[in-house]
């Protein structure tokens, strides 16, 4: 027990002094969310808003009437009023708003003149400040010939679970998928270092228990993990407002079958990397691969077909999803889903491991006596 | 009863040869030390008994163990330092003596370890930080913190500047008087005829002899070489030639102007006869010394070769 602890000490102490870890096991994937939340998911966000400016320049019974209108519509914010057009020519022109409407001069008068920025012809804003508007001249004219709405839409959204995925949930969940597959697959490097130093031919010249030394740098990864996915998912929670539903039970089983995984897959490469700079070039290049291609800043809907299978064979693929369905839908561990994703994570692993470890018996650098 | 007992021990790495045949046996207690010079198989010898390298043919016995059948409990009693200072960078000295403490059922204390290895101010810096001889000592700790009966020690003062060897020294000394066996490998001589009480030289993978330091160098003592110089002109020392050639135990003599190089069996009846004419003659001898044959010596006497470092 004391051995265990002693090795767990010198596990722990390594990765807390060793500020690369710090760096690539946290700074990092928390930059890259912050910068992707920034990028991304602002568009996508559902309180759009564009800001416009009245020009009312006689008031009357229907441009009181259009204003009000627009009042209520949440998506417009009316930020000036103004009497005088051309104030408003200027306003558009210096893009300071999204639109410029200029209500009718009298009651006889029956167009609504809507002023945009050339530039933002194809805007989003422009469109939906459009569409706003024929939505209340439409209404006006219905009103005029007295007639009632025939056809209605209506507007319903459907999802797997009760639980809505919005894109900061999803890159939020991906981002840890992300950073904990990295963990395992960078971690291994010291492994390298190790041999390399002659320290693992050191420790084999004592009675140390080999697999107790393994065994407590697999809890010190894992920990390290926990710590990761903590610290990401308060982020993304607290400054993103990403919402989490999560199915401890499942989310706990998926991690540990995922982070094992990769670890393993870092032992395979650690098994035919001489030199720690021949490692960190596989596991780049396998990250890299992984990081674009497996659903972690964006779907693989989105992904031309032709690339799909290369998706849906990579792990990575199965982690994000997996912690998608335990963190944000709360599916535990009853669905089979979870249990087809942890399949293929471990695949992964017991195939990594089974050839790294005869790959570094072959090769006999740690020599089994 | 041997401690160790190595018997036709064989290896080679492809068509290299690094050992040949290597045999020899290590009593309680002793500073056993094997020298060679690079290459010779020293480290490939060291590495076969401390269960690192399988050898090709030949036994290793530790007592009643060997490796083959008792793999776990030689680990337990020989403490080793291997010639690559490998260590944890990150960690400290005292953190690599706590680890490599709880590998053992018994071990020493981290403090006396630190003490006896000169370590106590520097503890507490992480290993990156340390010199290389410091790097020394504390390898030198890691192999003794299980409280190993056997110390393996590969070159432990290679690279180190002469105060560092000197501390080494006065650590491997401390160990023998605690009753420790150990087995030093080493390509300075003066550290060999310092500290051992048996050498063991090894030539291209073969020994060449084993004996106590001192009974090395009296085998060789056949021919003793005495420097002397006059202080009068070169006459004193022309004169004196001719009368040292005379002697039968004079093998040959070298005069360098008023200095002298005699090679006698017998340097005192060489020196007593030469005093007695001198004195005669009234000359005055200014210095005067007779070498002492070392172990580089008996070194190249044995293999026939120049020593290099």
């Amino acid at each position: 027990m004391s051995q265990f602890k002693q090795l767990f000490l010198m596990h722990l102490k390594m990765t807390f002094r060793e500020k690369q870890a710090w760096f690539w096991g946290l700074f990092f994937p928390v930059i890259l969310m912050v910068i992707f939340m920034f990028i991304f998911a602002d568009s996508s966000d559902e309180d759009f808003e564009a800001s416009v400016a009245v020009v009312e320049e006689s008031p009357n019974e229907i441009s009181t009437a259009i204003s009000d209108q627009m009042e209520i519509i949440p998506t417009l914010v009316v930020e000036h009023e103004l009497d005088d057009r051309s104030e408003a020519e200027e306003l558009v022109e210096d893009q300071e708003v999204a639109a410029a409407v200029v209500l009718p001069e009298s009651e006889d008068e029956s167009s609504i003149l809507l002023i945009v920025n050339t530039e933002d012809e194809q805007s989003t804003s422009t469109q939906v400040v459009s569409g706003v508007l024929n939505n209340i001249v439409q209404q006006m004219n219905l009103q005029v010939v007295g007639a009632t709405e025939t056809y209605a839409l209506d507007f319903e959204t459907i999802s797997s679970s009760e639980h809505e995925l919005s894109y900061q949930d999803f890159l939020l969940t991906g981002l840890i998928a992300l950073a904990v597959a990295q963990g395992g697959l960078f971690g291994m490097v010291d492994l390298v270092d190790m041999r390399r130093k002659g320290l693992i031919k050191r420790l084999r010249m004592t009675p140390v228990n080999m697999s107790l030394f393994g065994f407590s740098d697999m809890i010190m990864r894992l920990l390290f993990s926990i710590i990761q996915i903590i610290v990401l998912a308060l982020i993304g929670v607290l400054l993103f407002n990403a919402t989490l539903h999560i199915n401890l039970l499942g989310l706990v089983v998926l991690f540990i079958v995922g982070a094992l995984s990769f670890n393993a897959i870092g032992y395979f490469i650690s098994s035919f990397s001489k030199t720690t700079e021949a490692y960190m070039g596989v596991a780049n290049i396998f990250s890299f691969l992984m990081m674009f291609l497996s659903g972690v800043f964006f779907p693989i809907d989105m992904m031309p077909e032709w690339l799909h299978p290369v998706a849906h064979v990579l792990p990575l693929t199965y982690f994000a999803e997996g912690l998608r369905d335990t963190m944000v839908y709360s599916i535990g561990i009853e669905s089979s889903t979870i249990w087809f994703y942890m399949g293929v994570m471990a695949l992964w692993g017991v195939v990594a491991y089974i050839i790294g470890s005869w790959l570094y018996r072959r090769k006999s650098i740690v020599a089994t006596r | 009863m041997h401690v160790l007992e190595v018997n036709h021990l064989k290896k080679s790495f492809g068509a290299v040869q690094a050992v040949k045949d290597v045999s020899f046996q290590v009593e309680q207690g002793e500073v056993f030390t094997i020298i060679g010079p690079n290459g010779a198989g020293k480290t490939t010898t060291l590495e076969m008994i401390e269960g690192l390298v399988p050898p090709n043919q030949g036994e290793i016995q530790f007592g009643n163990l060997n490796w083959k059948k008792n793999s776990d409990d030689i680990k337990k009693i020989i403490g080793v330092q291997p010639q690559l200072s490998a260590m944890f960078d990150l960690l400290t000295p005292s953190e690599h003596l706590q680890l490599f403490a709880s590998f053992y059922d018994k071990s020493r204390h981290e403090d006396e370890i630190l003490k006896m290895v000169n370590l106590t101010e520097h503890k507490d810096k992480q290993v990156r930080n340390l010199s290389g001889g410091q790097r020394q000592r504390l390898a030198i700790g890691m192999a003794m913190v299980g409280d190993a009966e056997m110390i393996f020690l590969d070159e432990p003062t290679t690279g180190l500047d002469p105060q560092a060897r000197r501390n080494l020294w006065d650590i491997i000394l401390r160990l023998k008087a605690l009753d420790k066996t150990i087995i030093l490998t080493t390509h300075y001589m003066d550290e060999a005829e310092q500290l051992s009480d048996r050498v063991c030289i090894v030539d291209q993978g073969e020994v060449i002899t084993i004996d106590r330091p001192d009974a090395l160098i009296k085998k060789l003592t056949v021919e003793r070489e005495v420097r002397l110089a006059f202080l009068e002109h070169e006459e004193a020392a022309i004169n004196s030639e001719k009368v040292l050639n005379a002697l039968s135990v004079v093998s040959h003599v070298e005069r360098d102007l008023t200095e002298l190089k005699i090679w006698t069996e017998d340097p005192e009846y060489t020196l007593l006869e030469l005093f007695n004419f001198t004195n005669k003659k009234d000359y005055q001898v200014d210095q005067i010394s007779i070498r002492e044959m070392s172990l580089e010596d008996v070194f190249i006497a044995f293999t026939g070769k120049e020593w290099r470092d």
